[in-house]
C-alpha cells in the first residue's frame, strides 16, 4: 500500500514518515513567504496538522506529496491567524523555541545578520502576495510548472504568467539596485548555491 | 523549466536562502504534531473527573511521603515520576493524569514552592491569569527546553524565597497518552486556586495578547 494511501487511510505511522521527509521543505517555503524563522515553525507545525485534517483529499495517483503540503503551507502561511485560530488549543501545547532564532548562529546558518534577512524581504516585497508564493515554489523549493500549479489549485499557463511577472519585477528592481558592498559577501554564499541545486531535483 | 532558467531566476535574489530547521526543533514539532494526531485519531472514551488542586499543601506533603512506598526516582509512584538531575534542575515524568497535589507535594518537599494543576481537555483554570505579578519567561525561565527525554525539565533555581511556581499541565484521559502540555510561571505575590470550568480557549496560562 502506497504512503499516500496510507495516510488518506488515517495511518499515523506513515504520516510520521511523511513529517520526517517533508519537514525541512516545508519550513524552507515557509521561511520564504513569511521570511521570520518562529513564524515558519508555526507554519511547519500548522501544516501538517492540516494535512492530516485533510488527508481524506489525497487522491490515488502515485507522485509525491511534497507540492500538496507545499500548497497546505502556502495557504497557511497567506493566512497564519486563520490557521492558528483552528488549532488554537493545540497551539498552547507546542514545544516553543526558547532561543530567539534570528539571533542563534546555528538555526540561522549563512543568513548572519539582519541586514541580509531585511533585503530578501525587501527583494520578496516588491512581488504580489500570488507572484511571491509561486516564486517561492518555483524557484525557492524547486517545483515544476505543473506542481506548482498542483499546490496552488491553478493553471499551469497561470503559473507561468504570474512567475514572468515576478521575473520582470525582479530584474527591474536588481537594475535598480546599487551594487552589493563587499560587505555583502558572506561566507557560505558557495555552500547555498549547491545546496540550492541539490533541492531543486528532490 | 530546467535548472539553468531557475538559478538564473534565483539570482534576481540578493542571495538564495536555504533555511535548515535544526535537528532538535524537528524532533519537537514531530512529537508536538504526532502527539496531536493521536488525540484526534483516538477519540476520547470515558468521562473525565474532575481533580481538584491541592490546598493544604503541607498535609498533603506529609501524606504523599507516607503514600509513596518504594519510589525508584526521589519521588512519584505509578502516576509520575520526579528526579533532580547534578545540576539542580527537576525532571518530571506524568504516566497518569491523576495526584496533581501529590506531585505538588513532593515538589515542595523538594524545597520548590509549587502550586500543580491538570487541566482535561476542554477546560482551563478560572480565573486566569491566576497572579497579577507573573515574572516573564525571560525574568524566570522555569521550563528547560528542550528536555532530553520525555516529560518536562523545570530548573527550581529560578523560583526565589516568597516565590510560587505555577504548574498547568493539560491532561487527556486517554491511556496512552497522558500530559501534553506544560504551561509554567513563577509568581512573585498570591496565586489564586484553579477552579477548573469549560472552555473552548487555550487550556493553558494566561490568556494569549494577540
Amino acid at each position: 500500500m502506497s504512503i499516500r494511501a496510507r495516510i488518506r487511510d488515517g495511518d499515523t505511522e506513515a504520516f510520521e514518515q511523511l513529517f520526517d521527509e517533508f519537514a525541512r521543505s516545508v519550513y524552507g517555503h515557509a521561511f520564504r513567504l513569511t521570511g521570520n524563522w518562529s513564524t515558519a515553525e508555526d507554519v511547519t507545525s500548522l501544516t501538517f496538522l492540516e494535512a492530516w485534517r485533510l488527508r481524506h483529499r489525497i487522491d490515488a495517483n502515485d507522485g509525491s506529496l511534497r507540492p500538496w503540503l507545499l500548497g497546505i503551507a502556502t495557504n497557511v502561511a497567506r493566512n497564519t491567524r486563520r490557521a492558528a485560530r483552528r488549532y488554537d488549543d493545540a497551539l498552547t501545547r507546542m514545544p516553543r523555541s526558547e532561543k530567539v532564532p534570528d539571533l542563534a548562529d546555528e538555526v540561522v546558518g549563512r543568513i548572519d545578520d539582519a541586514e541580509r534577512l531585511a533585503a530578501i524581504r525587501r527583494v520578496y516585497g516588491r512581488l504580489r502576495r500570488q507572484e511571491q508564493e509561486v516564486f517561492a515554489l518555483v524557484v525557492g523549493a524547486g517545483l515544476g510548472y505543473a506542481e506548482a500549479a498542483e499546490a496552488l489549485g491553478i493553471s499551469v499557463g497561470t503559473v507561468r504568467s504570474r512567475l514572468s511577472r515576478a521575473r520582470r519585477k525582479l530584474e527591474k528592481f536588481a537594475a535598480e539596485r546599487e551594487p552589493p558592498r563587499p560587505s555583502r559577501q558572506v561566507r557560505g554564499d558557495r555552500a547555498t548555491a549547491v545546496r540550492f541545486t541539490r533541492e531543486e531535483y528532490r | 523549466m530546467n535548472a539553468g532558467e531557475r538559478e538564473e531566476l534565483a539570482r534576481l535574489l540578493p542571495f538564495q536562502v536555504e533555511p535548515e530547521l535544526p535537528r532538535d526543533r524537528h524532533r519537537h514539532l514531530k512529537e508536538f504534531v504526532m502527539t496531536e494526531i493521536h488525540r484526534d485519531a483516538r477519540p476520547a472514551r470515558s468521562k473525565w473527573r474532575l481533580l481538584r488542586p491541592a490546598v493544604l499543601a503541607p498535609v498533603l506533603a506529609a501524606a504523599a511521603a507516607v503514600a509513596i512506598a518504594a519510589p525508584l526516582a526521589l519521588g512519584g509512584g505509578e502516576a509520575y515520576a520526579i528526579s533532580k538531575k547534578d545540576d539542580g534542575t527537576i525532571h518530571i515524568t506524568i504516566n497518569k493524569a491523576k495526584n496533581p497535589e501529590e506531585l505538588q507535594a513532593d515538589l515542595q518537599g523538594m524545597g520548590l514552592n509549587a502550586v500543580v494543576d491538570y487541566i482535561p481537555t476542554g477546560k482551563r483554570c478560572s480565573p486566569q491569569p491566576r497572579s497579577q505579578s507573573f515574572l516573564s519567561k525571560e525574568e524566570a525561565p522555569l521550563v528547560v527546553w528542550p528536555s532530553q527525554e520525555e516529560g518536562f525539565t523545570i530548573d527550581p533555581k529560578v523560583v526565589k524565597d516568597g516565590q510560587t511556581a505555577v504548574l498547568e499541565f493539560s491532561v487527556s484521559e486517554k491511556p496512552d497518552l497522558q500530559v501534553a502540555g506544560i504551561w509554567a510561571g513563577v509568581s512573585t505575590g498570591p496565586v489564586a486556586d484553579c477552579e477548573l470550568v469549560d472552555s473552548t480557549e487555550a487550556p493553558l496560562g494566561p490568556p494569549r495578547n494577540n
